[in-house]
């Protein structure tokens, strides 16, 4: 517990001292913002253009798939925000520049990923949430006490499904050094997580739940508040899901870690 | 002719270079194929209730997305990342000292990356779609124009990933501008989705703008190619028009924004 809350305070400091280096750069926040905005609707502008032509996708109307798609994007935020620097682990390790944390009486994962807190997943963060509410009145979803409670838990684990997938694919550069094809696959992956796993056939959805869950960041998740009918029980268990990965995850990098011997530059 | 040689030297360093990374092509082609069964499920369920949309039949729409997302890996050669990387870092100024123009040298380099993605990428996925998915290609007009076609498609899209690299000589905020310029491109371009699909008022204004040249020209010539001569002459002189617009622009905007560069040191 003492860890705990020493890690907890020390990760305040270092994202206080990021944030305050980062608003030199005031214009730059200003245009990343704005085009995370963009970024942000812009599959939903698709769909919007699908829907002129279609009544439903697979049984889903425009309504719940904007539903889908704002869980989607506060389940993609945390990633963004706290995981960043994942997308730099492959030049560090090629530098060399990663060695500098083997010295530091830090838990390496935590220091590293430490290094970055990305403000502009905030605007994501919170287009996500104005458009969960909004379509939530659009359906008339009743939100009770339980069901926000349910609705952060899973949001809880659907992020730790993607952070996990993502980090995994970064670990790579322990081994092959350049990763970002590998990093770039994964990020692919998670743009099809809100489309409904009924369009696809048998063995794309097994893959898709149980191989590379990415049904886990989005849709199974999403559906428990659309149509709870219709929902698998199995669902319910989404945070263990998102844990259990990034358990795994942890073991990959300290494996990665431990093998590491720097590339010689 | 000696200028040939010296961007033709440029163009093989690239291809050489992109061929380091071998192992990562095994991933961008996984994740091309993953996106064509995602596409595929997804278009079909799209076209559940109906044989035809806005005049495109399944295999049509599908071709056209399919084939999208691999012109997609070709023309997306991240040169604005490493064009503004240059110029924030003043890497620029041992350029300048060499009798090279900045424009041809990037275009060089890039054309080097694309010509390594059409073998390693873009055949095997027209293997794939031919032989697994079992698309079959209408044979048309469209076919002879598509080579072409997609030649000012690449250097229309270079010329705009340029524009926003030089972007760099005003402010720091590539990430911001990169993504502003990517969707606008992807959405407008007509690259995830074929035009007919976007409301009338929508589809006009968007014939108007430079992206349709991207993907809806080019990729509308290989989907459909069984249309009169006439609709693909009209399409390749919009295209040849915005190639030469694009470079007139982009070599004004250069002169401009080389005045504002100030190297300290390096």
């Amino acid at each position: 517990m003492q860890t705990l809350l020493r890690y907890f305070r020390l990760y305040f400091l270092i994202e206080a001292q990021y944030i305050k280096a980062r608003m030199q750069y005031r214009a730059d926040f200003i245009i990343s913002s704005i085009g995370m905005f963009f970024t942000s609707l812009a599959t939903l502008a698709v769909f919007w253009v699908l829907f002129q032509s279609i009544p439903n996708l697979a049984g889903w109307n425009f309504m719940e798939m904007v539903f889908i798609y704002a869980f989607y994007m506060i389940a993609i935020s945390p990633m963004q925000i706290l995981f960043d620097q994942v997308w730099w682990l492959r030049y560090d390790v090629q530098l060399g520049t990663f060695l500098k944390y083997y010295f530091r009486p830090l838990n390496m994962m935590f220091y590293y990923l430490s290094e970055r807190f990305d403000l502009k997943g905030l605007t994501q963060l919170a287009l996500g949430v104005v458009l969960l509410i909004y379509a939530s009145i659009k359906l008339g979803i009743h939100w009770g006490p339980l069901n926000v409670l349910l609705l952060l838990a899973v949001l809880f684990g659907a992020s730790l499904v993607l952070i996990s997938i993502v980090t995994i694919a970064s670990c790579s550069a322990f081994w092959i050094t350049n990763s970002f094809p590998v990093l770039n696959l994964a990020w692919k992956l998670r743009e099809f997580s809100p489309y409904p796993m009924s369009i696809f056939d048998g063995a794309f959805r097994f893959v898709f739940t149980f191989l590379l869950p990415i049904g886990f960041i989005a849709f199974f998740p999403a559906q428990l508040f659309l149509r709870p009918q219709e929902v698998s029980p199995l669902i319910y268990f989404t945070p263990l899901v998102g844990i259990g990965l990034f358990a795994l995850t942890y073991w990959i990098w300290m494996l990665g870690v431990n093998q590491y011997t720097g590339t010689g530059s | 002719m000696k200028h040939v040689r010296t961007y033709w030297a440029i163009l093989r360093g690239s291809m050489i270079t992109g061929l380091v990374y071998r192992f990562g092509f095994i991933f961008t082609i996984l994740g091309n194929v993953v996106y064509l069964f995602v596409a595929y499920f997804l278009w079909h369920s799209i076209y559940r209730n109906s044989t035809t949309l806005h005049g495109l039949t399944f295999n049509e729409a599908f071709i056209y997305v399919a084939l999208g997302s691999t012109v997609f890996i070709l023309l997306k050669t991240y040169a604005e990342w490493s064009i503004s990387r240059e110029i924030n870092d003043g890497k620029i100024a041992v350029y300048l000292t060499k009798p090279l123009d900045y424009q041809l040298y990037w275009l060089a380099n890039n054309l080097g990356f694309t010509v390594t993605n059409l073998v390693a990428i873009t055949v095997p996925t027209v293997l794939l779609l031919i032989f697994v998915f079992k698309v079959s290609i209408p044979l048309g007009p469209g076919l002879l124009f598509f080579p072409l076609s997609l030649v000012m498609a690449f250097l229309i899209s270079f010329n705009i990933d340029y524009a926003v690299g030089l972007a760099a000589f005003y402010t720091e905020s590539t990430w911001g501008l990169s993504m502003t310029k990517e969707i606008i491109v992807t959405v407008l371009s007509g690259a995830l989705l074929p035009l007919q699909f976007f409301p009338d008022a929508i589809q006009k204004v968007l014939l108007w703008l430079p992206f349709q040249t991207i993907y809806y020209t080019p990729l509308t010539m290989i989907a459909k190619p069984d249309q009169g001569w006439g609709v693909f002459i009209s399409m390749i002189g919009v295209q040849f028009a915005w190639t030469v617009a694009s470079f007139v622009l982009t070599r004004l905007f250069y002169v401009q924004a080389i005045k504002v560069l100030r190297v300290s040191g390096g």
